[in-house]
């Protein structure tokens, strides 16, 4: 029996940066097989504190986030404050096809550890580098998070109520969406390297990838027509319906562009005399009166439940959907079907409940091969082992706090 | 200098809507030759959605069909070709240009290529090492959601991602800006570049069976896996963090004017209050002293700060907290990110702009948001108008004669 190949097998990462982002590139790509080898500092990456825990006690190796984002690495503990630590993660990059990190720019500078200082004794080598401000630019060194991004981007003047605050996107989904597209730049540079034979500096903004998530309408109404749109609660105004209401025992997601699947709405509440209202005509132009036109059909909805609805909105093929909290997801029989979610052994944790590939490849599947490092767990073996250091020489950079 | 990274490779991009056609933009800005192919009946982008350029510019009250907006965001730098799937000798067609193709990104229903008769299983016979991605809502296997009809909003309905959008106060979910598309879209081209990395290597083409909702329930890992470990329900987030606070997007001075803080440390606390000095008592209560006493009143702590911030420019604000090594930044609108010289920085780097001009003077497209410093992606062309490069790929690229090409053209083919 062959193995099953692994579409990445063979590429050599080490990732080093902090919470989500460069943690998610890293298991995108070391889910698709790249040997990934993640160096914290000694007191742990952040997302070892965040959680969630079982029964909410914190502990170091029992964060859901953590081990969400992990899987497949090794994982080393290197002081970077510390000149030894860095000279560590420079042997390590010599080992490496691609080092993908969020740290600061002027921070990476100041450690020597930015793409020119590396490239210069080893111009094959790949950087990826995730920032939400970008590299080179003004702020490139401002402080920042995903909820920061989130606001910097725009984005977030978009969601929400019209004379509330603006919404993020919850759990830190820029982050996430950072973290694909600083993998993306890694899969793009290495591949570019076949061709050049050279490695090269890649970087993405969080704050350009989330301003990318508005091209669908309001950057290019903007930038088109000077047209400001602002936040509109639970409605969406760039046509109707587009918007969050409610049932009777919860939400409903009403959306649709399509003509048809609004006449088969129509006939499914009995085609009401409203429905050949002039205010429905064009549909793109209907938010203007969406307070009356959601009194037409929103008593129908809200005596309802969501079971009923999803049933009836399935066989009249019209694409409005159950808002489903986490349970019903994590219970889903589809999902089930899938077998989506993946039940992980972890040494300390347990066996935990994870979710699974984003995507299906027929021949190189997705999987997961190796539970989250425990801190430092692979201290001996990379920095030993593969660089080659001796076990006095580890003990003592130990002393030092270096490890 | 070296051309972007994905030249040489052809891509046939059936996407329609927003995730399929932005995949195959993310090829078309690295270099690859992206093809969209649309059956012949079809205006271009028709289904894209959107006011088009014409009503948004011209005030014509025709505005839902041809030409949308979105289309010009979406449909740059590709070719366009018109082939009737339907037919024989469209079938016949489609099968010689997926033989000269390396990629096919599709977002149809599973069931469509297969019924067409043009499923991976026929194609890969043609090309061995054809990579297909099909971007459904809920994979190509069977479920109860395979066949369900979505939209992006909907489907994040159905995965759980609308069920914590909006405040802490009221579980009623706020709407969002169809933001999964864009993540479906990230993962694919990854899983993509994947495939083709896998193909260099051994010469085999294989098949991505992409469920949207997969790809973007992977935002929802920490409240899933708290359900798992502790059976909570989440329900909607606000802008709060379980960890930190304060964590949130408070009002500042003007007209619908935000500002987002958080604070990650305490050292980071102290800024914060030696910053806002004497007159920002309210937060200096012994309660807030420590992240655990800010966490448990975080609705006081957040009155206390909105307190503060109401009587500050956004920008200014901006400008001193970060000062101090704060995460902060005004919530920005497109007219404040034009003025942005950050973020026009951003923009400007890591692509050729060859500004393309679509209609009007000077159009404006976002950049390339992958800055590979060597090998930078491209944008230099408008979106095609709908079967403009039937010639070009069917008589240039497949050889098909002038004869051949009026005659498919009478019979609707193309």
């Amino acid at each position: 029996m062959t193995e099953t190949p692994l579409a990445l097998g063979g590429f050599k990462v080490v990732e080093f940066g902090d919470f989500i982002s460069s943690a998610y590139a890293g298991k995108l790509l070391g889910d698709l097989g790249a040997d990934v080898v993640k160096v914290e500092p000694p007191a742990g990456d952040s997302a070892r504190r965040h959680g969630p825990f079982a029964n909410d006690e914190p502990h170091a190796e029992k964060s859901g986030l953590y081990l969400f984002l992990n899987s497949n690495k090794r994982g080393v503990t290197l002081d970077l404050e510390h000149a030894e630590g860095r000279g560590l993660l420079r042997e390590l990059a010599g080992w490496a096809d691609l080092v993908i990190h969020n740290q600061r720019p002027g921070d990476l500078r100041r450690w020597g550890l930015d793409y020119e200082s590396l490239a210069a004794e080893q111009p094959e080598l790949v950087m990826s580098s995730i920032s939400v401000f970008g590299h080179g630019t003004p702020h490139e060194d401002w402080a920042a998070t995903a909820l920061t991004a989130t606001a910097a981007s725009g984005l977030a003047r978009y969601i929400g109520d019209p004379d509330r605050s603006p919404l993020w996107l919850p759990y830190s989904a820029a982050d996430i969406q950072g973290g694909i597209h600083g993998a993306i730049a890694a899969m793009l540079a290495l591949r570019a390297r076949k061709s050049t034979g050279e490695g090269q500096h890649a970087w993405v903004s969080i704050v350009e990838v989330m301003g990318t998530t508005l091209r669908g309408d309001s950057l290019p109404q903007y930038i088109y027509a000077g047209q400001l749109r602002g936040r509109n609660g639970a409605h969406n105004h760039s046509f109707y319906p587009w918007q969050v209401a409610a049932a009777k025992d919860g939400y409903i997601e009403v959306i649709t562009m399509v003509d048809d699947q609004w006449s088969r709405f129509m006939e499914l509440m009995g085609n009401p005399p409203w429905k050949d209202d002039e205010r429905l005509e064009n549909r793109w132009f209907s938010s203007e009166w969406a307070d009356e036109l959601d009194a037409f059909w929103h008593p129908w909805l809200a005596e309802r439940g969501k079971a009923e609805l999803s049933q009836l909105f399935k066989a009249n093929h019209i694409p409005f959907q159950p808002v489903h909290d986490v349970s019903e997801v994590a219970e889903s029989e589809h999902l089930a079907g899938r077998d989506f979610f993946q039940d992980v052994e972890h040494p300390q944790a347990g066996s935990y409940r994870t979710l699974g590939a984003p995507y299906r490849l027929s021949l190189t599947p997705w999987s997961i091969r190796r539970p989250p490092p425990l801190l430092g767990q692979h201290n001996d073996e990379i920095l030993g082992e593969l660089l080659g250091h001796d076990a006095t020489e580890l003990a003592s950079l130990a002393e030092m706090g270096a490890l | 200098m070296p051309g972007p990274p994905l030249e040489g490779l052809r891509v046939l991009d059936h996407g329609h809507v927003w995730a399929g056609p932005l995949v195959g933009l993310m090829f078309a800005e690295m270099g690859a030759d992206v093809i969209t192919v649309e059956a012949p009946a079809r205006l271009s982008g028709i289904d894209m959605g959107g006011l088009s350029a014409a009503a948004v510019l011209g005030g014509t009250d025709n505005p839902t069909v041809d030409d949308p907006l979105s289309y010009h965001g979406l449909g740059r730098d590709k070719r366009s070709v018109t082939i009737d799937l339907g037919q024989e000798a469209g079938k016949t067609l489609y099968k010689r240009l997926v033989a000269e193709s390396d990629v096919i990104v599709e977002n149809f229903a599973p069931a469509v290529m297969p019924r067409l008769g043009l499923g991976y299983d026929v194609l890969s016979e043609v090309n061995p090492g054809l990579v297909m991605a099909a971007l459904s809502a809920s994979g190509a296997t069977e479920g109860p959601w395979r066949d369900l009809v979505t939209y992006g909003p909907s489907l994040g309905a159905l995965y759980g991602l609308k069920s914590v959008q909006g405040y802490l106060d009221n579980p009623h979910p706020r709407e969002d800006r169809a933001d999964l598309d864009p993540t479906a879209a990230g993962h694919a081209f990854f899983a993509i570049l994947a495939a083709l990395e896998h193909r260099d290597r051994s010469g085999e083409g294989q098949f991505l069976d992409i469920a949207q909702g997969e790809c973007a329930v992977q935002r929802l890992a920490e409240p899933l896996l708290d359900y798992f470990l502790n059976g909570r329900v989440a329900s909607t987030q606000g802008n709060a963090s379980p960890r930190l606070a304060p964590h949130g997007i408070y009002r500042a001075a003007g007209d619908d004017s935000w500002i987002s803080i958080v604070v990650r440390d305490e050292s980071e606390w102290a800024a914060l209050l030696e910053l806002a000095g004497d007159g920002a008592g309210a937060l200096r209560q012994d309660g807030f002293a420590d992240v655990a006493g800010r966490l448990a009143a975080r609705e006081e702590l957040d009155t206390a700060v909105e307190a503060w911030t109401s009587g500050i420019d956004a920008m200014e604000l901006t400008e001193s907290l970060q000062a101090v090594g704060v995460p902060a930044f005004a919530v920005m609108g497109p007219a404040e990110l034009a003025a942005d010289e950050n973020y026009r920085a951003i923009q400007m780097s890591g692509a050729v702009v060859a500004t393309p001009g679509g209609f009007g003077a000077s159009e404006i497209y976002q950049g390339v948001v992958w800055k590979l410093e060597k090998t930078p992606g491209r944008i230099n062309a408008p979106s095609a108008v709908t079967g403009q490069d039937n010639e070009a790929v069917f008589g240039g690229l497949l050889g098909l004669s002038e004869t051949e090409l009026r005659e498919l053209a009478e019979a609707r083919v193309i």
